[in-house]
């Protein structure tokens, strides 16, 4: 479902300590291009990213997941405990091929290892993200 | 494919090229001045005279994983086949000066062993370097940023001390990488940057009387480069660094130029596709160091006037689309260091783009510079490209564009200045955009990537799994330490060094003390956090 005449809100956050920036301002720099309007959260555990999300209205998460396996775990696990099933969360960083089937799992909706093109992550976020109209 | 479309040629960096060089491009080019020979100033060709004749460069690669037991497990690995001498790299938690159960690591318990091992106290020092005889290897003992160096540097001269090895036999160079923190990692965990500065400065006079053979910090235009600065802009990056410890050093008053600049020349660079770049790159910053220590502040000392370079191949330019291709771009990435006349030099594996490296592809690594120093005959003769019309135009035209740029961020600030500001950040920030608009119109080509692209991967590559206990471990050790240790010498010695981080003191004695008594990286990061306060990061992009 797309948004028409909204924009989108998206956080992006690391989930490890590691901080190393240049994938996630390259991927927020692109979809600012696009006209969305990205929030940079930094360094934030699971239950840091879950919080600043809905206290900030988020249509979309990207998490930056480095060796951050377990905290995308439970970010998933937050928002479904919570009820929480209209934002798009997505994933991006080194992760080998073998593990991509695992996020999918977790329910995380598009994942983008080194190497993605920035107008496929724009265009994945604006055909899949769920917040109806309003 | 195979036609060239891009009308326009230029460096990586964006220097316009012509079609071909002569004379006329080299006309000021005065030999005496500007070359001179070998191990002579301006020590453009390289600061020996012999180089590899007498001294082949350092294979010297990044290496770390899992708990101590795991790290020390690579360095052997690397060691028995080859290596020439060796790094620790440690986990984001002890490059923060975190102990394994501060509660920024429990909710990430996956950063702890992930591309290197916490490294907690003096015990994990001992259990990571058992059984490695650190009086005859080249080291670099996880001193890795600036808020951790102190403490790290201070475990690995006490477990010399430990085993009866002299300090004056320790060689070596920590890191406390100013770049890599602060421009590669900006967080609000870091300490604000000239409290960075100060840590740094009081390791340089701790070290410079005592351990003749240690460099006690290594600074690293790599991380500039990898966070997206080019190649002008990370040369001026890295003497803008340089100059803020100079003057820092300079302003305490307690010693002169030619005491300490020998333990600041060592310096790091990133070499990466633009192989010509690279070669003029490091052959202008020799050149430049000269100047600027001459020039700027009438060094003589020969020693003082030696830019010693290590390089490691750029990571960034690796693919995670048929990997294996990024063999190949390491064996070229290091035949341009091998042509530069590099002191040492490490060569990223090709999974590094998938994973942390398996030892199969760090055994590559090892096998590329190998091949290149055994067999290609390339360390034969000393700065073998020079005299070419194209060389010395480039390594020309590099050395005005990285004074201008240098200009650009002493009128901001500095160094320090720049960092704060976040303007290094914005300017890295650009670098990498522009660097992904480049592919992504097709304008820079990477192979597998934007062109020559295959549907199905024709190599599989099994990504590296660090060990995943390193945390029960590294836990199970730290609850172990707290029990044995004796807390009556513990607490006496953090308190000496708050007292000390608090006063214009030099902090090295009281790590030195802390470390002894088995005080843990975390009770001395907070005492540094307490202290100095944290990092107000500036709006990076």
């Amino acid at each position: 479902m797309s948004v028409e005449g909204k924009r989108i809100k998206v956080l992006m956050a690391k989930a490890s300590l590691d901080g190393h920036w240049r994938g996630v301002a390259v991927v927020s720099t692109a979809l600012r291009d696009a006209g969305m309007e990205v929030i940079y959260g930094g360094e934030l555990g699971a239950s840091q990213i879950f919080q600043a999300a809905i206290q900030e209205d988020v249509d979309v998460i990207g998490i930056n997941i480095g060796a951050g396996y377990t905290v995308a775990q439970e970010v998933m696990q937050l928002l479904r405990e919570h009820g929480v099933n209209n934002i798009l969360v997505v994933a991006g960083g080194t992760i080998p091929p073998q593990d991509i089937p695992e996020f999918k799992q977790m329910g995380i909706a598009g994942v983008f290892p080194p190497g993605s093109k920035l107008d496929s992550i724009v265009k994945f976020i604006r055909e899949n993200v769920r917040t109806p109209l309003r | 494919m195979g036609e060239q479309t891009n009308d326009s040629f230029q460096t990586e960096s964006g220097i316009p090229l012509k079609k071909v060089y002569g004379p006329e491009d080299i006309a000021d080019l005065n030999y005496e001045r500007d070359l001179g020979l070998p191990g002579e100033a301006p020590y453009t060709r390289g600061v020996y005279p012999n180089m590899y004749r007498e001294r082949l460069w350092r294979i010297f690669q990044l290496s770390g994983t899992g708990a101590a037991e795991d790290e020390r497990e690579r360095i052997k690995y690397l060691l028995a086949h080859g290596e020439t001498g060796f790094i620790m790299e440690s986990d984001m938690s002890s490059w923060l000066s975190y102990d394994v159960d501060h509660p920024e690591v429990l909710c990430r318990k996956g950063d702890v062993g992930f591309f290197g091992a916490p490294l907690n106290s003096l015990r994990d020092y001992e259990i990571a370097l058992e059984g490695i005889p650190i009086e005859k290897l080249y080291c670099h003992p996880s001193a890795i940023t600036p808020i951790q160096s102190p403490f790290a540097s201070a475990c690995y001269f006490t477990l010399a001390e430990k085993r009866g090895i002299p300090w004056s036999q320790l060689s070596g160079t920590g890191e406390a990488g100013m770049m890599l923190q602060y421009l590669g990692h900006p967080s609000k965990h870091l300490l604000p940057p000239l409290h960075a500065v100060r840590l740094n400065c009081d390791l340089i006079e701790f070290c410079i009387t005592r351990l003749p053979k240690w460099v006690p910090l290594s600074i690293e235009g790599y991380n500039s480069r990898e966070t997206g600065i080019n190649a002008y802009q990370e040369l001026a990056m890295l003497l803008a660094n340089a100059i803020a410890y100079i003057d820092t050093l300079l302003s305490r008053g307690r010693l002169g130029i030619d005491d300490f600049a020998h333990a600041i020349a060592g310096v790091s660079f990133a070499l990466g596709r633009d192989f010509f770049e690279n070669i003029v790159q490091v052959r202008a910053a020799r050149r430049m160091w000269y100047r600027l220590l001459t020039e700027r502040y009438g060094a003589q000392n020969p020693r003082s006037l030696r830019l010693r370079i290590h390089s490691l191949t750029r990571g960034s330019d690796w693919t995670y689309e048929q990997p294996l291709n990024n063999i190949i771009r390491g064996t070229y990435h290091a035949l341009s260091a091998a042509l530069a006349g590099v002191q040492s030099l490490g060569v990223s594996p090709y999974d590094e783009a998938l994973s942390t490296p398996s030892e199969g592809a760090h055994v590559l690594s090892l096998r590329t510079q190998q091949i290149l120093q055994f067999e290609s005959n390339v360390a034969s003769v000393v700065d073998p490209l020079a005299g070419s019309y194209y060389v010395e135009w480039l390594t020309n035209e590099i050395e005005k564009q990285a004074w201008d740029y240098l200009k650009k961020i002493e009128e901001r600030g500095g160094y320090v200045g720049v960092l704060d500001s976040g303007w290094a950040h914005r300017e890295a920030a650009k670098g990498a955009m522009d660097w992904e608009k480049k592919t992504a119109s097709g304008e820079a080509k990477v192979v597998g990537v934007n062109c020559f692209c295959m549907d199905e991967e024709p190599h599989i590559v099994s990504p590296f799994r660090p060990n995943p206990k390193a945390w029960e471990i590294s836990m199970a050790r730290l609850e172990q330490l707290r029990r044995e240790r004796d807390s009556r010498k513990v607490e006496p010695a953090l308190d000496e060094l708050r007292r000390v981080a608090e006063s214009e003191g030099n902090v090295m004695p009281a790590v030195m003390n802390v470390v002894k008594a088995y005080g843990t990286i975390g009770e001395v990061g907070e005492i540094w956090r307490e202290s100095f306060g944290t990092w107000n990061v500036p709006t990076l992009f």
